[in-house]
């Protein structure tokens, strides 16, 4: 019966309710929204971590696998000594260095990343094959690399090591055939990478000192503990920094902190116009219906289910609003993504906005405990009406 | 990545460096203090006298990483790092007469091993990060625009509404529809001026209390927010449109609603 009630009143002033349920839509989308953005990069970002199963990165000390050029010198000790470590699975050392290509009459840049195949978390094969181990002279491509300088599976092509400064002249070059072409994990939108054996990318690269790699990959085995691993590893290497997922993680929501404030603030602002929405319509819906609700109180209604009808109001109004504002927030999460995720070098594996059931329940909750909150205020005043006084009143 | 230790020693013969000032108030530094540094924690350490400690200009592209800036003399940080007679980049200032996109297009004709670009280029290349957190900024406002919008036409038209008895009695005693349009319009003009101007004092505020807070996070003197002329008339320009739009909206349903019917609705 107060479901049918609620409809009746709701349904008397359909523009304002239309209006109501758009407006609490619009703040349910942009709540629905900043949940996802509160969470979804750092999801997005550990779940790309994780993605080949490496739960460790060790990188020069004081930066970030990939931050800067500098690399971790003497790795055959270091990998010697992972390889004893019972707890670990697999280590995989990476070496990154800008490479070129001839295109027609033009220099090409290239990433080059040196991969040892046995342990690689860097890419996924898409097509043809992957480097065997000890291969020197495959060549993995990425998609950006086909479309812009057309090589094909099969293709024996040149690459041109690190180039000199002052001449801009490669001092060594490898002649090397396309095995397979493969999805790098980390890269950018676009970022036209290439992997080589590692030893091989080691001469390209033309590194002061031989025995060099950009980042150390670390595969831990299950049901190891990772942090132990990694405090373990740190303290062996103490020159090494040594970085765990979380630890990942939790650095580079330092850096992007911003969104995470941004995201609170706004989620803030979308419940309270929801308040103020859901509170101002039904406080002037309850004076227009004083004496209804006097009648109904006249004839019967405890003062509870008048609360209950108030409320039951405010929360139709908002599971509707709710319900219209998730497809909203889909539809805008997808364009907001769109701009963040057009960052320069930011991997393309990245997004800010990770729908889920864990963002679609917490924003819907969220909005439906505000509604309830805001329909309590109304709700008091319709329970405490005079019944005769606004019997009268009406009566007049 | 520099790494710094701190050294007790203290020398007139060390090469000088300067440092930021947030790296001095870190470490309590002083003029005339030595500090050790290495390119990295398993190469040689090297010493240097502090002869200057120095504010950086504002940069929002290294503000928020939190990396303290250190100043050599080129010799020194290039012997320290092992390459000598080489730089990152150079800084080239034309005269005036000569425009900076011919000058790098003839430099980068006259010989390899680097690259010139004119200012504008590098500045158009940096600022891509802050043109695409701009674009967020934008699309943000937007939807906050648009839910500004719904709820401005919505108590507005609830504004107008609740004077239904007015409105009913004012057109049996005679008043002109017309009139009693301009009146409500009028009302609802006053409103949305004055929540404008509300809303401009709120976001004088918000923008302080945002300034306050991330200057003092990142120890910068970076501004986060603006309010900008521009920015306050677009905001009292949308509310004053959108307010006074909705309120003729509702006005409009109302004048054309007779007057019994509007008693009727009222009682």
């Amino acid at each position: 019966m107060i479901l049918s009630l609620v409809t009746k009143n709701l349904r008397r002033h359909p523009v304002r309710t239309g209006l109501v349920v758009l407006g609490i839509a619009v703040a349910a989308a942009l709540l629905l929204d900043m949940v996802m953005l509160s969470g979804g990069l750092e999801r997005s970002f550990s779940r790309m971590l994780l993605s080949r199963g490496f739960q460790i990165r060790l990188a020069p000390k004081g930066t970030l696998p990939f931050d800067t050029e500098a690399t971790i010198s003497a790795i055959t000790p270091v990998l010697e000594g992972l390889a004893a470590d019972p707890d670990i699975e697999t280590a995989g050392p990476v070496v990154a260095s800008p490479i070129h290509t001839r295109s027609a009459d033009s220099l090409v840049a290239l990433v080059g990343y040196g991969i040892d195949p046995a342990g690689q978390g860097l890419y996924q094969v898409e097509r043809g094959t992957d480097l065997a181990p000890g291969d020197t002279t495959g060549l993995l491509v990425s998609g950006p690399v086909e479309a812009a300088i057309g090589w094909r599976i099969g293709d024996t092509v040149t690459v041109l090591g690190r180039l000199d400064p002052q001449s801009a002249e490669a001092a060594i070059q490898r002649r090397l055939v396309v095995r397979g072409a493969v999805r790098w994990l980390y890269d950018a939108r676009g970022q036209r990478s290439v992997g080589v054996n590692f030893r091989v990318m080691q001469r390209l690269g033309r590194f002061p000192g031989r025995d060099v790699a950009s980042m150390i990959m670390v595969k831990v085995r299950d049901g190891a503990d990772v942090e132990a691993a990694a405090a373990r590893i740190a303290a062996a290497y103490p020159t090494i920094g040594v970085n765990s997922v979380a630890a990942m993680v939790t650095q580079f929501r330092t850096r992007l902190a911003y969104f995470q404030q941004l995201s609170l603030i706004l989620a803030t602002i979308s419940l309270v116009v929801g308040v103020l929405l859901v509170g101002t319509i039904l406080t002037i819906a309850v004076n227009e219906r004083s004496g209804e609700i006097a009648v109904l109180r006249a004839i019967g209604f405890r003062r509870a289910r008048v609360i209950r009808m108030v409320m039951t109001e405010g929360a139709v109004l908002t599971v509707a609003g709710a319900g219209l504002g998730v497809g909203l927030g889909l539809v805008t999460a997808r364009y907001l993504d769109a701009i963040l995720t057009s960052f320069p070098g930011l991997p393309a594996a990245i997004s800010f906005f990770v729908p889920d059931r864990r963002s679609l329940a917490l924003s819907t909750l969220g909005l439906l405990v505000a509604g309830l909150f805001a329909a309590a205020y109304p709700a008091w005043l319709a329970a405490r009406l005079p019944v005769a006084e606004a019997l009268r009143a009406d009566a007049e | 990545m520099m790494i710094l230790w701190l050294a007790l020693a203290l020398s007139t013969d060390l090469p000088g460096i300067a440092i930021e000032q947030r790296l001095a108030n870190r470490f309590t530094l002083f003029v005339g203090d030595t500090i050790a540094l290495t390119p990295a924690a398993d190469q040689t350490v090297r010493r240097f006298v502090i002869e200057a400690i120095y504010q950086p200009r504002p940069d929002p592209a290294t503000a928020l990483r939190g990396e303290y800036q250190v100043r050599f003399h080129l010799p020194d940080l290039a012997a320290m790092l092992g390459y000598p007679d080489r730089v990152d980049r150079i800084g080239v200032a034309v005269t005036p007469t000569v425009s900076p996109d011919s000058a790098a297009r003839r430099l980068n004709q006259l010989a390899f091993g680097y690259r010139a670009y004119p200012s504008s280029t590098i500045a158009a290349e940096s600022s891509q990060t802050f043109a695409v957190v701009s674009r967020f900024h934008r699309a943000i406002g937007l939807i906050a625009i648009v839910a500004s919008a719904v709820f401005l036409l919505c108590i507005m038209l609830l504004k107008v509404e609740e004077r239904r008895l007015d409105a009913a009695v004012m057109r049996m005693i005679g008043i002109s529809r017309v009139t009693i349009f301009k009146a409500f319009v009028l009302e609802a003009t006053l409103i949305a001026t004055v929540g404008s101007v509300v809303g401009v004092g709120l976001a004088a505020a918000a923008g302080a209390i945002t300034n306050w807070v991330y200057q003092r996070r990142f120890e910068t003197s970076l501004v986060f927010a603006y309010l900008t002329p521009d920015i306050v008339a677009l905001g009292v320009g949308l509310s004053l449109v959108l307010g006074v739009g909705a309120g003729a909206l509702a006005a409009a349903r109302l004048v054309r609603a007779r007057p019994l019917a509007l008693w009727r609705r009222a009682a």
